[in-house]
């Protein structure tokens, strides 16, 4: 049985393959990543070494700044508006029988779809004239209220925003609600023969009791909140005047546009950085919590 | 009683909005498709005053969507088929097989991907590209496409696998079955329900799929979906009826695969998620 089981040939025949495919397309551009941040490069000609240079570079430019703070704004929207949607919405559904699945098929469509496709369908949707957002403040007599949203400073971050919200908060709601769904029937019949019913209910046990599924759908979105790169790319491609940009497309600009391909790679070394440090800490909250919610 | 059937009615009142909001952009999107523009600009409530397909054959005929689809469909499938052999091996040699410290090693090195966005590789990605001589060809994406999958696809395979009793394939040692065998003739038909939800998982990402897609590909007939519906749009920039029905021909399939098989891409979707 062991003879079996210990073979050597039979363990590099499953392992090398998908090791080397991995090493090669996911390590090895990290460490490469690396290399090219501390240099001063076009892309064409050698890189030139140059130090820290690129990283200070980007701590004074003002560009880069904005970037980094759509990217806050980007988590800030995820884990205080979407969030809050989510966990009401999926308390809401997970105490209807009828319609049920209905509920959850089409609150999860969107997720499935391409963000291109999305991307294409909110441009239209926010388009200056024909456009369906417009139209609505037409009809419900708010003219003043119509712009040019992708073209306007003030609500083209926003309106990519709310499109990414629409994109994965039924996703998540879907993932919140196994998790309402998973929670012991016995507890919940305790709870309401104590008094918990409707909203008190739903505070005082329920949210506790999926806590960790609310952990999870936080580390979800702030993780695809720092690397959102292809709906900005798609529906304002970082303008007007660079005020929608974040760090992904910034560095995208910087690489494809600029042919700056040094600071391009720093850039996405501290896309990297803050990623895997908001990752680490989740992850460390989320064992905590975990122990926490066992019952 | 009253109040429960009351609650009852204003949780249907607030999901019914939410289901709304979700549907209709896509119905606007689907009902302007066979409007012309002088009607989407006009009577942009209104239901097409006739069923016109002039838009549709527009947008096909200026374009090589047929092309796109056909692209998107190879790509995404021989990438997804590559991901899931290679890590459903990967996955049964460090749960199964008795090499303990290497296997860990393996492991360890497979969840670094947690904490790499791939939007981050994307520089070097696509200088190796062209180093590979595969740039502007479908191993372009296949490959990449491939190797992104294996992590995560490794670790929903191997949490199956520590979850499932070893009994059967003792038998089938007993019955003299080599270690190929056992992956082949055991272990992967019992599988079977897990590497359909993995293969779901990964086909809609790889399907999906549009910033390598937009960037390793320069020539026009290799475009897969997502590149086609994007470039669309800039194409048919005033052109809203052209553009509403080049996005309901993108955006149809991937809803009536969905219901057909909404149960299985639910659970392919989110339990990839959660597993990584």
């Amino acid at each position: 049985m062991n003879k079996i089981l210990r073979n050597r040939v039979a363990y590099m025949v499953f392992v090398v393959p998908a090791l080397v495919l991995y090493i090669t397309f996911y390590l090895i551009p990290l460490f490469k990543s690396l290399q090219y941040s501390v240099t001063s490069w076009d892309g064409i000609t050698a890189p030139v070494y140059n130090g820290v240079d690129n990283f200070i570079r980007a701590l004074s430019d003002e560009k880069f700044w904005v970037a980094f703070k759509n990217n806050i704004y980007f988590v800030l929207f995820s884990v205080f508006i979407q969030v809050p949607i989510i966990i009401v919405v999926s308390i809401l559904v997970s105490g209807v029988k009828r319609l049920l699945d209905f509920y959850k098929l089409t609150v999860f469509m969107p997720s499935i779809l391409s963000t291109a496709s999305i991307a294409v369908i909110w441009q239209f949707i926010y388009s200056p004239d024909a456009g369906l957002l417009n139209q609505i403040l037409k009809a419900a007599g708010l003219e003043t209220w119509t712009r040019l949203w992708l073209g306007d400073e003030k609500t083209a971050f926003l309106s990519v925003l709310v499109t990414n919200g629409w994109q994965w908060t039924g996703f998540y709601i879907v993932l919140v609600l196994a998790g309402i769904f998973a929670i012991p029937k016995e507890i919940l019949e305790a709870g309401e023969i104590d008094g918990a019913v409707g909203w008190r209910k739903a505070w005082l046990l329920t949210i506790p009791l999926i806590r960790p599924v609310i952990v999870v759908t936080m580390l979800l979105s702030i993780t695809g909140a720092m690397k959102a790169l292809d709906i900005v790319l798609i529906m304002t491609n970082g303008g007007p005047f660079g005020s929608s940009e974040v760090m992904a497309t910034y560095m995208y600009q910087q690489a494809y546009a600029l042919g700056d391909f040094g600071y391009a790679n720093a850039i996405a070394i501290i896309i990297t950085v803050f990623t895997a440090i908001l990752s680490l800490i989740y992850h460390l909250v989320n064992k905590k919590t975990s122990k926490e919610a066992e019952y | 009683m009253k109040l429960r059937a009351q609650s009852r009615i204003l949780s249907h009142v607030v999901l019914l909005v939410y289901v709304v909001i979700v549907v209709f952009p896509l119905l606007f999107v689907f009902i302007s498709s066979f409007k012309n523009n002088t009607e989407i600009f006009n009577d942009p409530w209104g239901l097409p005053s006739r069923l016109s397909w002039d838009n549709y054959a527009n947008a096909l005929s200026s374009s090589h969507i047929g092309t796109y689809f056909v692209n998107s469909l190879y790509i995404s499938i021989v990438s997804t088929v590559t991901t899931i052999l290679l890590s459903t091996a990967i996955a049964y040699a460090v749960t199964r097989m008795k090499f303990p410290t290497l296997s860990k090693l393996v492991l360890g090195l497979l969840l670094l991907s947690i904490l790499i966005p791939p939007a981050s590789l994307l520089i070097p990605l696509y200088i190796m590209i062209k180093d590979f001589g595969i740039y502007n060809t479908p191993f372009a994406l296949m490959i990449p496409y491939a190797a992104f999958g294996i992590p995560l696809t490794t670790f929903v395979i191997a949490a199956f696998l520590k979850s499932m009793p070893t009994e059967l394939e003792e038998a089938g040692i007993m019955d003299g079955l080599s270690t190929y065998g056992l992956l082949g003739r055991i272990v992967i038909p019992l599988t079977m329900p897990t590497l359909v939800t993995v293969f779901i998982l990964n086909f809609i990402g790889n399907w999906n799929e549009y910033i390598l897609a937009n960037l390793f590909l320069s020539n026009q007939e290799l475009r897969t979906l997502p590149v086609a519906v994007v470039s669309f749009a800039d194409k048919f920039n005033m052109n809203y009826g052209a553009l509403t029905a080049a996005i309901t021909i993108s955006v149809v399939p991937v809803i009536i695969i969905y219901g057909i098989l909404q149960k299985q891409i639910i659970e392919g979707v989110t339990a990839g998620s959660v597993k990584g």
